[in-house]
């Protein structure tokens, strides 16, 4: 077996770690979408919370967790492993042992992540909310993926480092230490679950949203960035459209993001020179955001009739699309005047979604479409019409989630802070809850449409890797990828 | 600009810790000065660690994901203030592991909500809300009432607080136990356990507390710590 | 037959984790430490079982294909 890079001759990569992160990830979309569906229904009629372990409390962080980390930490474990065999053509570094354990160990971080919020251990840090051994586990498996990724590419047969490594390569480093420093804190007992936080009061808020913030910016945002400069140039076959692009709002994404954690703290105990610092970043964030947008759609100049031809470009190209929006939005929220009105409401629910369903879950969708024939050596998609439906089954449940919720936020925001003519509160809280049931029933529509959607995808790619007419003509050949932008990286 | 960045693209260990040094700045400027800056939590007097009931009664807070649709933190804004009082300072949480300043109101904030309410009206809110406000969206937490709190390790508890900063002293932690029922039993003497837990709120148990007795003891103290009419502005400048 | 390093490595890294697992089932304070013991001690047994088998597998594959060359 050969594990290192022939010159001339194929590299024999290690697909089958990739493949099954591909199926986890297919499962944990399912799984984190009907858990959010539930939860959403929750908030629509609370009857539904009907035991303990199936109150909202304990549920929505197994929504958050099983979205982000599970759906959203296989898509990116796996797609890195995919792109760093091939932009570096050598094959995963450390042995199959290791890359079996990342696997293994990450699921079973996730699953044990999720039953222990059923039981009701959480350190209620958001996004951050497994309890201590669960953390140290994932460091574990974290300081290993980092491993055979920086491993990888020291052993590459290639001069440059492709420019979607970058992206993946900070954001290991970084989540490594956000998870690190958030959760730092002291068990009761080494044998209990229960710990305390080593932080309290106001400093632990700027350090929960530090993790909190950055847990959206380079769990969310920057790998996905990497899956969007390979997949994007190899679906649409064009070169990156600006390399110098890349690099400036590489590193100014990276610099800026970590200090827009403040503005979900505004007008609240923290310090007044921090939230200003928080906000100012926050509204800079916008120019390296809108950065990559620009890169991802000019890359399809002179290849946009592709759209109409391939459904899983489509999903790439709407999730940068989308990733452009949520980009826009999240500076203007957190501008403070505007924050006053919808910090606490469910516009930043719709906000997140419409970065999550719209940005998150479509760029990996366009990324499967295209990764699932590859990967189990099929010569094409089993039906493009059924990915279609998808598409506009998806993006019809986006509209109905994030419309619902600009309404709703607005709606709270202006409730709470409406006054009668004696300047006295007009609406008691309970009134607004009230007003908000129609839009909780509409958001839940919006996200039973999406898992729709999700199944549909399921369907086809199954079908895709069983179905006869898929077959291709003969072996298919180990395909050395090298999207055609990394020739102009390369330069 | 192309060559320095030739240089980094070829070492994949410049890029990593390049890109980790970039990321670190933003963390420590923001962070580091709020442990360093002396008025980064106000000096005002009443704010006191937690007694053990209410110490518990915060666990199951956590546990139940209270935080996610209820905030701790009223802001400067006329109309948090106007509805829910004076707004939060950071010393009020400085015991706080973790804060639970919340992010999400689908619920009212409960920063103040000690005292707010009788004890009677807690009990049935918390046990079936609906009976009481038919539009709640909260979950029923009757199940809380009919379990005993465990307090084995009640020490533990109390003893890992202090290792991360918490000032209970060694008769805190001697009488803890008898502490945390005394705050269960209104028949029993009190004065020990307010001379050490000043305005500690007593709720109606029987000396051998519930989930459900914690929790209503902690969300009577929330908010009653701090007596503003012996705040001053400048103390609570930052 | 060689064994391959990282699978040594990576199967005594996981081995500890099984101990670690078997000592947490011994003490814990709580069910979640419980259950936290007992998937770390069934994940070491299954993945050090798996690494076993592949280990013979690509060893009785290799051997096959000599026989197969000489006939």
């Amino acid at each position: 077996m050969s594990e290192h890079a022939l010159p001339g001759g194929p590299v024999l990569y290690n697909d089958a770690v990739v493949k099954k992160f591909v199926i986890a990830c297919l499962f944990w979309a399912i799984a984190a979408f009907l858990v959010g569906v539930y939860i959403a229904s929750e908030l629509a009629w609370p009857q539904l919370n009907i035991a303990p372990y199936l109150n909202f409390g304990r549920l929505r962080p197994v929504h958050t967790s099983a979205a982000i980390f599970a759906f959203g930490g296989s898509a990116l474990i796996g797609t890195s492993f995919y792109v760093v065999q091939r932009t570096c053509r050598a094959r995963l570094w450390g042995g199959d042992a290791l890359a079996n354990f990342v696997f293994w160990g990450y699921q079973i971080f996730i699953v044990l992540a999720a039953t222990s919020y059923l039981m009701g251990f959480s350190k209620s840090r958001e996004y951050a909310e497994p309890e201590w051994h669960l953390d140290l586990l994932l460091v574990l498996v974290w300081v290993c993926y980092l491993l055979i990724y920086l491993g990888t590419l020291m052993r590459r047969a290639e001069p440059h480092i492709y420019v979607a490594n970058w992206f993946y390569l900070s954001f290991i480093i970084t989540i490594a230490l956000l998870v690190i420093v958030n959760n730092l804190g002291i068990p009761i007992s080494p044998y209990s679950a229960k710990s305390y936080s080593w932080f309290s009061g106001v400093q632990d808020a700027m350090v929960q949203w530090w993790y909190g913030h950055n847990a959206v910016g380079f769990f969310l945002t920057v790998p996905f960035l990497g899956m969007m400069y390979y997949f994007i140039p190899k679906a649409a076959n064009r070169p990156i459209y600006s390399y110098r692009l890349s690099i400036v709002h590489f590193w100014a994404l990276i610099f800026i993001y970590i200090w827009a954690g403040p503005h979900h703290l505004l007008w609240t105990a923290l310090p007044d020179w921090t939230q200003t610092l928080g906000m100012a970043f926050s509204i800079m964030l916008w120019m390296p955001s809108w950065g990559g947008m620009i890169n991802g759609l000019m890359t399809l100049s002179g290849a946009w009739d592709k759209l109409r031809t391939d459904p899983g470009l489509r999903f790439s190209v709407t999730a940068v699309g989308f990733y452009g929006m949520a980009t826009f939005e999240g500076p203007a929220m957190s501008i403070r005047s505007v924050n006053a009105l919808v910090h606490y409401s469910d516009w930043v629910i719709g906000h997140v979604h419409s970065g999550t369903l719209g940005w998150v879950a479509f760029i990996v969708f366009g990324a499967l479409y295209y990764l699932v024939p590859n990967l189990w050596g099929r010569k094409g998609l089993y039906s493009v019409r059924l990915a279609a439906w998808h598409y506009w089954i998806a993006t019809l449940g986006i509209v109905f989630y994030i419309a619902s919720m600009w309404v709703a936020g607005l709606m709270e925001g202006l409730m709470w802070r409406a006054y009668d003519r004696f300047g006295f509160l007009k609406y008691s809280f309970v009134q607004v809850v009230v007003a908000e049931h129609p839009f909780m029933v509409l958001r839940m529509i919006g996200g039973v449409l999406f898992t729709i959607g999700a199944v549909l995808m399921i369907y086809n790619l199954w079908m895709t890797v069983n179905s006869p007419s898929t077959e291709a003509p003969r072996a298919t050949p180990v395909a050395i990828g090298l999207p055609a932008g990394a020739v102009v990286a390369g330069e | 600009m192309r060559l320095s960045h030739a240089f980094i693209e070829r070492n994949a260990i410049v890029l990593l810790v390049l890109a980790l040094l970039t990321v670190t700045i933003g963390g420590i400027v923001e962070i580091v000065p709020l442990f360093t800056i002396e008025t980064t939590v106000e000096h005002v007097q009443g704010v006191r660690p937690y007694s053990p009931l209410e110490l518990r009664g915060r666990d199951i807070y956590v546990r139940e994901g209270c935080y996610l649709c209820h905030s701790q933190m009223i802001r400067t804004l006329r109309d948090d203030v106007a509805r829910y009082g004076h707004y939060s300072l950071a010393a009020e949480s400085m015991y706080d592991h973790p804060f639970q300043w919340g992010s999400k109101r689908i619920g009212p904030d409960l920063a103040r909500v000690g005292g707010k309410y009788s004890d009677a009206w807690m009990y049935a809110h918390l046990e079936h809300p609906r009976r009481l406000v038919p539009e709640s969206l909260m979950p029923d937490f009757a199940f809380l009432a009919r379990t005993p709190l465990e307090t084995r390790d009640l020490l533990a508890r109390m003893k890992t607080n202090i290792e991360v900063g918490v000032p209970y002293t060694k008769a805190d932690l001697a009488q803890a136990e008898a502490d945390l029922r005394a705050q269960d039993d209104p028949s029993a003497d009190h004065s020990a356990l307010e001379k050490r837990y000043h305005g500690a709120h007593v709720v109606p148990g029987n000396g051998h507390p519930t989930e459900l007795d914690a929790l209503v003891a902690y969300l009577q103290v929330l908010g009653t710590m701090v007596d503003f009419k012996d705040v001053t502005p400048a103390q609570e400048r930052q | 037959m060689d064994l391959e390093p990282s699978d040594v490595i990576v199967g005594l890294m996981v081995a500890v984790l099984g101990l670690l697992g078997l000592l947490l089932i011994a003490r814990a304070w709580d069910d979640e430490m419980y259950l936290f013991g007992m998937v770390l001690a069934g994940f070491a047994v299954m993945f050090d079982f798996g690494l076993l088998r592949r280990h013979y597998d690509r060893r009785d594959a290799a051997l096959a294909a000599r026989r197969g060359g000489h006939e």
